[in-house]
């Protein structure tokens, strides 16, 4: 592709054609050679004749360059009428390019060089001025070389020739000199003042061809009148007739190098111009001023490398212009002057006159714009001149030849010799100056430098370039416009102006696409599908030379242009990639981890949504009218995974569809390609669905099996942590699901599909690693917007540990891709939610604006804190199961139970049977049942908590171990169930207020495998569990009031003997003392009567029972003697024991040492009634029966003294003495616990007091005789001392009592110990009772 | 006279646009080289190319018979591609130039492009035909107050879209006053 160089007026044009069968490659070749030679010295040129035709030679002194410029393109035909407006626009001369070989023959080269040309410009054209056919000879040079004599126009260059270079140049030098010579032809032709009129006849003219010359031009200009037959008879001959011609009165200009030294006289020559041009007025209608006519000579001079006579010449042209109206040639004339002054300056190089007050450029780029300004307002146009085409194009190219000169000053660091090479000769292709091409060139940092060294900004060079940009660019033809708009493209880019550059790119692309369509329309019939553009181009020529531009590379140029103007707009086109089936393998592990964690980020939208779509859409069209299915499928599956937030529904619907259609076009096509998987993470989460309760599996310590001795020591089995908190305990909780081997798993997967469609999946499958896993993929559809979950099962081959990494998943005609999907574990969470709240902080703020915080682009809004500790991220931790060894399967066949309930009344106990089958092939060796009931969360929710006092902590423990609804006894039973077998086991059931439900679990397990080697036993064991739950009722029959402790005076139960109280039989035991009476009211809240059993269990003392029926609605009390309860103060003084390991916690009540110390004789007196007393009930004529508790009640201290022996028993005896004083004693009549001693008679009392406690005891004993107005006692009543006990020893003491009254009279007597403390005083108490009467013996 | 404003975040997405048509008529007259375009192809990429050119604009002109010109018709997707290919220009000019108000920035097609950036890097940026500097730089200024007042809404974050009713009705009354 051409550019439009800024020196390209003065550019030398000469058309290289390739001739005959010559290979492109060896044309290319040739070509480059030839373009070697920018510059041809105007010395080196062989001056011609020094005739007319010597007027643009050149000196041979002379010292400036012919720029010569090799286009291989001619140019478009409609610029032809351009021919006398901008000669430099044409080549001047043609070379054709030919190889010989042996077959071909040197004529038919020769006519077909001359076919070439007449085919590429028209018959009436001015040029080309002159041609050549260069023919390299090919081979050894076998060639007959002496027919080139015999063809004009054919040079042979020899293949053997050594510098061929010296040889070529030689021959352009001719060339060249030919073409100068055409020039003054050209010239003089137009000098002829018909040539005069023809050049202002409008505005594009040409030159006066035969046919125009019969114009009645003779009354004035007799001499064209003259001419006129010439041309009618030698019409091909015609510019070589015409400049015969010359008019005499231009002659003294001819050569105008001779009177570079008087100025002056060419000035007076223009000024005589004009009155001849108004003469002519009237006749052709146009101004018929010479200003045109020098403009043109300026234009060859420039040509002709004379700049200062082009200056001169452009000068007066300028002169001319300003005073008429003719704004379109006079904007051309001033461009003209621009590069004359940059071939001057460009000629002097470093020594070019530095104007220190104003940029040197400054002059150049006044004229320019002075020139914009003319072109842009042409004036008023006749219909003939209405040629848009070539106004626009000379506008545009005017203002980009402006642009290129602030450009290449710009980017050259200011007006110097780089700037000059490349505004002189840019070469073929756009070229990048180095301060532009090093990788720091695009930062705004070099521009500016560039802008502060140079003084052009680069808004100003915006400015000026985007003056060519307007809806005159329809005007032009294809060819045209797409130089200009890539121009201007090339222009932004340079400059760093993206988001224009892609504007303009975007209209080059429509103008591709448009050609391609066009084109394809034209030769539809021979289209067939699958050609790609490149071989459409047979059609139309245009087409051809479009995509041979283009770097020939067709579709992917285009794609590639697409891709750039997505790219500036912050769309990924490629965000799907492709990927090829062959080196599939090498490629997915390096693209799989580093997207881990790019989805969950909240970035910040880029861009403009509306022009996003917009252009996504065009993009799409561009690639659909390729067509490039891939591309299509490639371009609409990135828009979907990046812009979906924004892409309204059609579109979505359309992009799926149109992708999926692409695919099914490329593969038909046979792509090797296929796509990645494009559509984000779809599985949102993996979950192993945990095994039904019966499957699953619990792994236990192997020190288990021991530790149940513990465990039947009567300890709470699930206390066994004696932490409150045990940090651990959550770890070990957390372990690796358990799953067996050859049984199948399930995993829930979620997917999510943020698309309004149906997201369709070809296959899901899970990707693991570990023991060998079978599985199966599946296909699926993902409804729109939804998660979706599906189950995906898979069956485990082998023991060992199994990881699920993540999952496969391959979309229609699509690549498979794996994904790994890390556990969300609490760290991940707290790593995701940090660097979310991370972004989130970050949303806001913006630390790169514009094209920077692009997506992608290296400036990352996330900071740099969020990627280094991602990076720091430990290796993800991702679902695992252990795999362990097959396991057998046991199931519960049979229950003893209907409906699995059972119904109980309060403390019954019952047995049921549950008869369990081994269904697999293995057997069984290990069996435990535990249980659980309603009763026992509660239970063990309220010891947990804590708030319970240390007694009731005790007695809810006490409950939880030693009355279980349910309980085992393990030693009866079989533990071992072969394969296949049946056993029944026994459970025994007691009743219990509050249970409603229960459970029993069956754990069991195969423990004694065949070892295969010696290798370590594995220190666990896994277990399965079967429950059966059971539905508890129990009613609440007998209801317990009231326990109550009396003392038991063995006279007080003389007088209710009678032959009814059955109960006599249990005083039978009972001595007079050591023993207290045990009541306790018993209830029936139940509609049937029960016969209730109090038992007396006690040491020493013969088993005793008392029974009676209570009716329903009625209350009994019921009355047990006991012997009193002596426990060592070893035993009291022990705290209430915990039933459970738990941590030992400080109490929270604050009790003296001495209520402390009474709690604890109170609790151990109650365990030890307990165990003394027991209750049992059977239902009234029936079978059923069961215990009754009494746990639930109080003791009190008053019970307490009583159940308690005294330490000191005191026995109390009456007696007389004789009447002489000798020492007999005489007893009193007694009778039960009383004695009858006559009144007014001395008695004496007789206190027996033995220490019965462990430890001696210094006492003192009270007598009080009560009423003790009628009693005189001797001596002192209270405070008698007794002294030093030694435990077991006893003493007595008499004291003489006298009644003075008849009636019943109490003694009491109490021993005191002397101690520190009043309380302890009391240690033994005694009564005796008496009945005083007259009539009593004595 | 139409004019097209366009408040930019600093990720150049649009937070909030406005067409408003004043009454005034357009002082730029259509360039004479843009005078009876061919209708050269009647592919879509045609008309992408046409519309990018700026030419549709133009050709409705012609359509409507000249005089007045309605910016209605134009194409809004070319307007939007217009105010984000002027970001260049104004994130040129804003590094050197240190005033907020940068008065007709940026040339294309027959567009004006002023705009106006914030601190905070939005910019604010309008499409116009005609010269009205004073008009447009009170406008900016009320707009930025406004726009400001929405910022300081706690609830409102600084990339979403601004859907205010108030922020748009006030908006549009600026533009009526000063535009």
């Amino acid at each position: 592709m051409e550019y439009n160089a800024f020196a390209s007026l003065a550019h030398f044009r000469i058309l290289l054609l390739p001739v005959g069968s010559i290979s492109r490659n060896t044309f290319d070749q040739w070509a480059t050679e030839i373009r070697t030679l920018e510059n041809l010295r105007l010395s080196d040129i062989p001056p011609g004749t020094k005739d007319e035709k010597a007027r643009f030679m050149p000196s041979p002194k002379s010292k400036g360059y012919l720029h010569l410029c090799f286009p291989t393109h001619p140019p478009s035909s409609s610029h032809f009428g351009m021919s006398l407006f901008r000669p430099s626009h044409f080549p001047l001369g043609v070379i054709g390019i030919a190889s010989c070989s042996q077959t071909d023959s040197l004529s038919s080269i020769t006519a077909e060089f001359n076919a070439a040309v007449k085919d590429l410009f028209p018959p009436d054209c001015l040029y080309p001025l002159a041609k050549s056919c260069f023919v390299f000879e090919e081979g050894d040079g076998t060639t007959n070389l002496n027919l080139g004599d015999h063809l004009p126009g054919l040079v042979i260059i020899p293949s053997m020739m050594g510098n061929k270079k010296e040889n070529i140049e030689t021959l352009l030098a001719d060339l060249c000199s030919n073409i100068l010579a055409e020039f003054s032809t050209v010239t003089s032709t137009l000098e002829s003042s018909l040539g005069n009129e023809h050049l202002n006849g409008s505005l594009f003219p040409s030159l006066p061809s035969a046919a125009d010359f019969p114009i009645p031009l003779v009354d004035e200009e007799p001499e064209s009148f003259l001419r006129l037959p010439s041309h009618n008879s030698q019409p091909d001959l015609s510019l070589g007739l015409i400049r015969r011609g010359t008019s005499p009165m231009l002659g003294a200009k001819r050569n105008p190098s001779s009177l570079v030294g008087q100025p002056a006289g060419s000035m007076r020559q223009s000024s005589l111009g004009p009155p001849t041009a108004r003469k002519r007025q009237t006749l052709i209608g146009a101004a018929s001023s010479h200003g045109r006519l020098f403009k043109v000579l300026g234009d060859f001079f420039l040509l002709a490398g004379r700049t200062e006579d082009a200056s001169v010449w452009y000068t007066e042209a300028v002169a001319l212009f300003k005073t008429s109206n003719d704004p379109v040639w006079y904007a051309s004339a001033l461009e003209g002057l621009a590069t004359v002054a940059l071939v001057e300056a460009s000629g002097l190089g470093f020594n070019a006159p530095v104007n220190t007050g104003k940029e040197p450029w400054g002059d150049i780029s006044e004229k320019l714009e002075q020139a914009i300004a003319l072109y842009a307002k042409p004036g008023p146009l006749s219909e003939s001149d209405q040629r848009f085409d070539l106004l626009a194009y000379i506008y545009t190219v005017a203002i980009l030849r402006q642009g290129f000169l602030l450009f290449s000053t710009w980017a050259a660091k200011g007006w110097g010799p780089l700037a000059f090479t490349v505004l002189m000769h840019p070469g073929p292709g756009p070229y990048v100056l180095p301060t532009l091409s090093h990788p720091d060139s695009h930062l705004p940092s070099n521009h500016d430098r560039l802008s502060s060294i140079s003084g052009v900004t680069r808004p100003q060079m915006a400015a000026v370039i985007s003056q060519a940009h307007g809806p005159w660019l329809l005007h032009l033809g294809h060819r045209e416009r797409m130089v200009i708009l890539e121009s201007i493209a090339y222009l932004y880019s340079s400059l760093g102006y993206r988001r224009k550059e892609v504007y303009i790119l975007r209209e080059v692309v429509g103008c591709i696409m448009d050609l391609v369509v066009c084109a394809r329309e034209k030769a539809e019939p021979a289209f067939s599908s699958g050609i790609t553009v490149n071989g459409t181009g047979s059609g139309d020529s245009g087409a051809v030379a479009v995509k041979g531009i283009e770097r020939s590379t067709g579709n992917e140029s285009v794609l590639k242009l697409v891709k750039h103007i997505c790219d500036v707009h912050g769309i990924n086109l490629e965000a799907v990639r492709f990927v090829d089936t062959a080196n599939q393998g090498t490629e997915k592990e390096g693209g799989v981890p580093q997207d881990t964690n790019s989805d969950d980020l909240l970035e910040d939208p880029y861009g403009w949504p509306e022009l996003q779509i917009g252009i996504i859409r065009e993009a799409l069209s561009v690639a659909e009218a390729l067509p490039d299915p891939p591309s299509v499928a490639q371009f609409s599956l990135s828009a979907l995974k990046a812009l979906h937030t924004v892409l309204g529904d059609d579109d979505q619907y359309y992009m799926y569809n149109a992708s999926s259609e692409a695919l099914t076009a490329a593969k038909r096509r046979g792509e090797t390609r296929v796509i990645d998987f494009w559509s984000g993470r779809p599985v949102i989460s993996i979950e192993l669905i945990q095994p039904p309760l019966s499957r699953s599996l619990v792994e236990n310590p192997i020190s288990v099996l021991a530790r149940r001795k513990s465990e039947a020591a009567g300890r709470l089995p699930q206390m066994t942590d004696p932490f409150l908190y045990n940090p651990r305990k959550s770890v070990a909780t957390r372990g690796n699901t358990l799953v067996v081997t050859d049984e199948p798993l399930e995993f829930v997967l979620t997917l999510y599909n943020p698309f309004v469609f149906d997201l369709e999946i070809q296959s899901l499958s899970l990707s693991t690693s570990g023991v060998p896993f079978d599985t199966k993929p599946i296909s699926m559809t993902v409804p729109a917007c939804s998660y979706h979950p599906v189950t995906l099962s898979g069956t485990p081959l082998e023991d060992g540990i199994l990881v699920i990494k993540g999952y496969h998943v391959q979309a229609p005609r699509g690549a498979p891709r794996e994904f790994l999907l890390p556990q969300a574990t609490a760290d991940e969470e707290d790593h995701r939610s940090r660097r979310q709240s991370l972004a989130a902080c970050e949303s806001g703020r913006t630390k790169y604006s514009g094209l920077d915080s692009r997506p992608g682009k290296s400036g990352k809004r996330i900071s740099s804190f969020v990627s280094s500790s991602s990076s720091r991220r430990t290796i993800p931790k991702f679902l695992e199961c252990t795999v362990v060894p097959e396991q057998p399967l046991l199931r519960i066949r049979w229950s003893s139970l209907t409906h699995s309930a059972v119904m109980l009344y309060n403390g019954e106990g019952s047995t049921l049977r549950l008869t369990l089958e081994n269904v697999s092939s293995l057997p069984i060796d290990f069996l435990r049942l535990s249980f659980d009931d309603s009763t026992m969360a509660p239970a063990r929710a309220a010891l947990t908590e804590g708030d319970l006092s240390v007694y009731d902590v005790y007695e809810t423990e006490y409950q939880l171990i030693n009355q279980p609804v349910f309980s085992w006894d393990r030693e009866r039973e079989d533990t071992e169930i072969p394969r296949g077998r049946k056993v029944t086991i026994t459970v025994t059931c007691t009743g219990k207020v509050g249970c409603t439900s229960g459970c029993i679990f069956i754990s069991y397990g195969y423990l004694r495998r065949p070892q295969s080697n010696l290798s370590r036993p594995s220190e666990t064991f896994h277990t399965r569990q079967v429950s059966y739950p059971v539905i508890v009722t129990v009613y609440h029959m007998l209801e317990c009031h009231n326990m109550d402790i009396f003392p038991l005076v063995v006279g007080d139960y003389e007088a209710e003997k009678t032959p009814e109280n059955r109960s006599q039989a249990l005083f039978n035991d009972v001595e007079e003392e050591g023993w207290c009476l045990f009541t306790i009211d018993v209830r029936n809240t139940y509609g049937l009567p029960f016969e209730v059993t109090l038992e007396r269990v006690q040491k020493g003392v013969a088993p005793a029972s008392t029974n009676c029926t209570v009716a329903p609605g009625a209350m009994k009390r019921m009355i047990l003697p006991l012997k009193k309860i002596q426990l060592p103060e070893a035993v009291t003084s022990q705290a209430i024991p915990m039933l459970s390991d738990r941590q030992f916690v400080v109490e929270k009540t604050k009790l003296s040492l001495e209520e402390d110390k009474l709690q604890r004789e109170l609790f151990w007196y109650r365990e030890e009634l307990f165990k003394s007393v027991h209750g049992h009930w059977r239902e009234a004529g029936g079978s059923r029966s069961g215990e009754l508790s009494f746990r639930e009640q109080q003791m009190t201290l008053p019970m307490l003294e009583i159940l308690r022996t005294e330490s000191t028993n005191i026995h109390l005896e009456l007696f007389r003495r004789g009447t002489e004083a000798d020492e007999e004693r005489i007893p009193i009549l007694r009778t039960g616990g009383t004695y009858y001693p006559a009144p007014y008679e001395f008695v004496y009392l007789r206190m027996r007091i033995a220490n019965i406690s462990l430890q001696p005891l210094v006492l003192t004993a009270d007598t009080i005789v009560d009423p003790a107005d009628h009693a005189i006692q001797e001596g002192a009543t209270s405070g008698l001392p007794i002294g030093r006990l030694e435990s077991g020893a006893e003493r007595e003491l008499e004291t003489p009592l006298c009644f003075v009254a008849c009636g019943r009279f109490r003694v009491h007597v109490e021993a005191r110990a002397i101690s520190a403390t009043a309380r302890d005083a009391k240690v033994g108490v005694a009564t005796l009772k008496a009945t005083v009467r007259e009539d009593n013996p004595r | 006279m139409s004019h097209h404003l366009f408040l930019l975040s600093p990720s150049d997405t649009p937070l909030y646009s406005l067409t408003h048509f004043s009454a005034k008529a357009s002082q730029v007259a259509p360039s004479a080289l843009s005078a009876n375009l061919p209708a050269w192809s009647t592919s879509a990429f045609a008309g992408t190319l046409t519309a990018l050119s700026g030419a549709s604009s133009v050709v409705q002109t012609s359509a409507q018979g000249g005089g007045v010109r309605m910016g209605g018709g134009q194409d809004r997707h070319v307007i939007q591609m217009i105010a984000n290919a002027s970001l260049d220009v104004i994130e040129d000019v804003v590094r050197r130039d240190n005033g907020m108000y940068l008065k007709s920035v940026d040339k294309f097609n027959e567009w004006t492009v002023s705009a106006f950036v914030t601190p905070g890097n939005m910019k604010f940026v309008l499409l116009h035909e005609g010269k009205n500097d004073e008009g447009i730089r009170a406008f900016f200024a009320e707009v930025w107050e406004l726009y400001v007042k929405t910022m300081m809404n706690p609830f409102h974050t600084a990339h979403r879209m601004i859907g205010s009713a108030v922020f748009d009705g006030r908006v549009r009354a600026s533009a009526k006053k000063h535009l």
